[in-house]
């Protein structure tokens, strides 16, 4: 896929996705970069993703707090709020209904003769 | 191996957008844990310190501008003010009314009479005809010129500072400090002739806002800084008007115009204020 319609598509679904990841356990910076590109969304760079967290930040949805690690430098854990968990699930839903239509009209699209 | 220049200039940068020490302190080190994590080099990773930090400023700023004062007394009131040098009119008749906490941008086409108008408003220069009101104390930056030869940066500062009551020591601190926040630590010694264009102008800035004045007519006094500088030039801006005080600029650079609060263009045939 083209690097620049894979952007636009993951703009506007990054936050989720991270939100979801979060809904799993809290993480830091880097590991959800690497769970991202396990999860087959590709590379994303630190430049795309922690702006994204200082805004779930910002709006309430993550709280963040700095931990040492066993080895290397401290780093800053982020989790879901309350409110977090209320947004992923709804979040989730509208995504699916939304992610449903365009396949529905895809589908068409492709089968009608 | 981590870039520490980098990171260094992301710190800079984030100051420049108003993050406090410790905000800028954190998002630096996250930055820093992330290139060791993944070993990757910091332009890569995170493009440009300036880039990085817009978006980092983007993502902690609120969609909604945080609610200003609302603007207070008249300051400046030019009303109907013309000026003709032989035949040629440079300014038909203008009026321009700038609050306490407001910024007014003049803009227009080379030659079409914004110095004149900042200089008649500063009076500097007489108008044909019309009124200039000043409320308060006044700081004038001009475009050029403006500083004394063979005087040090710190004697500028110790006269512009006497006409508004400070005494000498004061004068030198607060001028000092002043130039620091523009990237500029005066050296002992140095005339002002020797100093290059773009010190210069600091140093005309400087002198323009020592003491707090109410009103503050800066014509284009960012010439010759570099990109840093003109940032920090605009934020001092943004800051006065917090303040209270009431700023005229003139310029040709509009990318701050959305962020003014009124401009007055002065090119034939286009004139109006627009909010």
């Amino acid at each position: 896929m083209d690097q620049e319609r894979r952007g636009q598509w993951l703009r506007g679904v990054l936050d989720v996705c991270v939100l979801a990841l979060l809904a799993r356990r809290e993480s830091y910076g880097y590991e959800l970069a690497q769970a991202l590109d396990r999860a087959g969304l590709g590379q994303i760079q630190g430049g795309t993703l922690y702006p994204v967290l200082l805004r779930l930040q910002r709006t309430g949805l993550v709280a963040a707090h700095w931990r040492e690690g066993e080895a290397g430098p401290a780093r800053k854990y982020y989790r879901l709020t309350p409110s977090g968990e209320e947004a992923v699930r709804r979040l989730s839903t509208e995504w699916r209904a939304f992610a449903g239509r365009v396949d529905a009209l895809l589908m068409e699209e492709v089968t009608s003769p | 191996m981590i870039d520490e220049r980098w990171l260094q200039a992301l710190g800079q940068e984030l100051a420049r957008h108003r993050l406090t020490p410790e905000m800028a302190r954190h998002v630096v080190a996250e930055a820093a844990a992330h290139l060791r994590d993944s070993g990757q080099p910091a332009l890569r990773a995170f493009g440009t310190p300036q880039r990085y930090a817009a978006a980092v400023a983007e993502s902690l700023a609120s969609r909604h501008h945080p609610a200003r004062r609302p603007p207070g007394r008249v300051r400046l009131r030019a009303s109907q003010i013309t000026k003709r040098y032989g035949r040629r009119t440079v300014l038909r008749p203008t009026d321009l009314t700038v609050r306490a906490g407001e910024v007014a941008a003049i803009v227009g086409a080379n030659g079409c009479g914004k110095s004149t108008f900042l200089r008649i408003c500063a009076g500097l220069l007489s108008p044909d005809s019309g009124e200039v009101v000043v409320d308060g104390v006044l700081g004038y930056c001009p475009q050029d010129g403006g500083t004394y030869d063979f005087l040090l940066p710190e004697e500028h500062f110790v006269l512009v500072g006497a006409g508004r009551g400070l005494d000498r020591a004061r004068s030198r601190r607060l001028g000092r400090a002043d130039a620091a926040t523009l990237q500029w630590e005066p050296a002992g010694g140095v005339q002002a002739r020797h100093l290059s264009g773009g010190t210069r102008q600091k140093l005309n800035l400087v002198m323009a806002a020592l003491g707090d004045p109410d009103v503050l007519l800066l014509d284009e006094p960012y010439q010759g800084f570099d990109r840093g500088t003109y940032i920090d030039f605009w934020q001092h801006v943004w800051r006065w008007r917090d303040e209270g005080r009431a700023i005229v600029v003139v310029t040709h650079l509009l990318n701050q115009l959305d962020q003014v609060d009124q401009v007055l263009d002065l090119t034939p045939g286009s004139r109006e204020v627009a909010a």
